[in-house]
């Protein structure tokens, strides 16, 4: 062993021997984390996987959300059967006449009848 | 919750905490701080920093006690490399300069100021050439020569084999001693 040797060993042997304990104040600390990290647990619980409806229905807003679709849609499809005169009107008025357009073609009954 | 410390490992201890016992954590924290506060402030010299290093791995600690595999290593093994990894950033943060109210004060014990200075400055350009050195060897020389572990244990703490520990200190030690050698006037080793 070379005399660098000795002198690290010797001063290894030196910082060896020191020692400190833990003031109060860093224990209670580390409770205070550990408090922390329980409560964090506690707090926040693993929330159960949802399935895809109710995902869709988070992604929308939730049933307040859905209800308001509904009552929209169901107005739309009404509207549609039997609008208002005043909305006959109103689109005459933009468009300057009224187009009948049928879907159903002219003479879809004609074979039923006598 | 109430448990028997004394019967309990750490592990177990780990195992309730994250069960949500508190009485477990307190245990833990009574049982194992002391050993991290000690392994920091050999390496670091300095309470304070010691103290932010233990209080660091500490959380560490509670954080991963959910998902703590028994089988896997000791509580106290862990812990070793931890706090080596972290005292080895707060050492290389520190940088070569060292400020000298980052080193404690003297001892009552001490012998004299004059050799106590010496004593320290000797300790603190040991601490720097420590942090210096690549990581792993900075670990395995600390974990032998100022933890004392052997070194089938540094093996296990730095996941690794004896033989590669072996390497790891001797080559650390030859480049402490080339980094150290400049400054043997100045750290008063001719004098010895």
């Amino acid at each position: 062993m070379t005399d660098e040797d000795k002198t690290l060993d010797a001063t290894f042997a030196q910082m060896c021997v020191d020692d400190v304990m833990p003031s109060e104040a860093l224990m209670d600390r580390i409770m205070v984390d550990a408090d922390r990290v329980l409560a964090a647990d506690i707090v926040a619980p693993v929330r159960p996987k949802q399935g895809l409806g109710a995902m869709l229905l988070d992604a929308i807003g939730g049933w307040p959300s859905l209800g308001g679709l509904a009552a929209a849609t169901v107005a739309g499809v009404w509207i549609g059967f039997a609008p208002p005169d005043a909305l006959s009107d109103l689109s005459a008025g933009y468009l300057g006449t009224t187009v009948e357009v049928s879907l159903l073609g002219d003479d879809i009954f004609s074979g039923l009848d006598g | 919750m109430a448990h028997d410390a004394t019967n309990m490992t750490d592990a177990d201890l780990l195992a309730a905490f994250a069960a949500g016992d508190r009485d477990a954590a307190l245990t833990l924290t009574q049982r194992l701080t002391p050993r991290v506060m000690g392994q920091a402030f050999r390496m670091l010299g300095n309470r304070a920093q010691a103290e932010d290093v233990a209080q660091d791995a500490m959380m560490r600690l509670w954080k991963i006690a959910p998902d703590w595999d028994a089988d896997r290593a000791q509580v106290t093994t862990w812990l070793y490399r931890v706090v080596a990894n972290l005292c080895t950033d707060v050492l290389r943060k520190r940088g070569r300069g060292v400020a000298l109210d980052a080193i404690e004060e003297p001892s009552s014990d001490a012998p004299s100021v004059a050799q106590t200075l010496q004593t320290r400055a000797r300790e603190d350009a040991l601490r720097t050439a420590l942090a210096d050195l690549p990581e792993r060897q900075a670990q395995a020389v600390s974990l032998r020569h100022l933890e004392e572990l052997g070194n089938p244990q540094i093996a296990v703490i730095m996941d690794t084999n004896v033989r590669t520990v072996e390497s790891l200190i001797a080559r650390g030690k030859r480049a402490l001693i080339a980094r150290l050698s400049g400054r043997k006037s100045e750290l008063g080793y001719e004098d010895d």
